[in-house]
């Protein structure tokens, strides 16, 4: 028997909030797809100002994502560790996964804010414009998924213990944070690294 | 509740370890920049990296065939809509 036949009462035989979830996620990779789209757009052209490129830090950049991509790590060995019934290790590896998705976060404002500095706004130009606003976005998404987890580990110290159950459960966070891993993936290689 | 056959921990961990690996081949292609073959090489590498995650750790692998084409088809439309988009204003913005 598997995770989507268990749940027997629904009529696709999928829990309804796994479904959702992954529906949402769906319609997310249409968002992002739109803003790497529009940064694509403006990447290549001759602009007036400062052009992203001339800017990005890769060394700095690399290490932020390999802190996202333990994050990612640290949010499977919590389900890991739930599904062992392990409530304690699964709370510790949640709160790793908030602290390693704050780190990234902190990188996120140190290279905005150095951006800043060096003259390249939000209105500088195009290009400009879709770099903040496509890894801005990405940055909300990661935010949002902090105040998730401390939510989920708030819930599951207030009601005793974590669960795969009903409403906001590890299993649905962990496919959110998931999710916000793999769009890093390809902003990473499609704004940093190819050029 | 029943769980099916998810990777264990030292699966889990050995899958950061390739996305690690990946990660610092991609960033080394960088700086190598062995011209044609870079991007294609780099896109290569993201998509594998891609695989890895939604496969093992968002578990898209062990589910059932209707998540699998849900997602897939988001990513699909995205994929064509922003292509054709793109192709679009490539052939008629001039410079």
């Amino acid at each position: 028997m598997t995770d989507t036949t268990m749940h027997a009462s629904t009529s696709t035989g999928i829990d309804s909030g796994k479904l959702g979830m992954w529906a949402f996620l769906s319609s997310e990779a249409l968002f992002f797809g739109a803003l790497i789209a529009n940064y694509l757009l403006f990447k290549g052209r001759e602009l007036q100002g400062i052009h992203p490129r001339e800017l990005l830090n890769i060394p700095f950049t690399s290490a932020s994502s390999f802190v996202l991509l333990m994050s990612s790590l640290t949010m499977v060995l919590a389900h890991a560790a739930l599904t062992r019934e392990d409530q304690k290790h699964a709370r510790l590896w949640l709160l790793a996964t908030a602290g390693l998705g704050m780190a990234f976060i902190g990188g996120q404002v140190f290279e905005f804010s150095s951006f800043y500095r060096e003259g390249m706004t939000l209105a500088t130009n195009p290009a400009s414009s879709s770099f903040f606003v496509l890894t801005g976005f990405h940055g909300a998404h990661v935010t949002v998924g902090i105040i998730m987890l401390l939510t989920l580990v708030g819930i599951s110290l207030r009601q005793g213990s974590l669960s795969f159950g009903k409403g906001l459960n590890l299993e649905l966070v962990g496919l959110y944070w998931h999710f916000v891993d793999i769009v890093w993936i390809v902003i990473f290689t499609v704004v940093y690294l190819i050029r | 509740m029943i769980e099916h056959a998810h990777p264990t921990p030292k699966q889990y961990v050995a899958i950061a370890g390739i996305l690690v690996v990946l990660t610092a081949i991609e960033v080394s292609l960088y700086y190598l920049d062995i011209g044609g073959f870079n991007t294609f090489a780099l896109i290569i590498l993201m998509l594998i990296k891609f695989v890895l995650v939604v496969g093992f750790y968002m578990h898209l692998r062990y589910e059932s065939g209707f998540l699998n084409r849900l997602f897939i088809a988001g990513l699909g439309a995205a994929s064509i809509i922003y292509l054709v988009v793109l192709l679009t204003f490539l052939e008629w913005t001039p410079g």
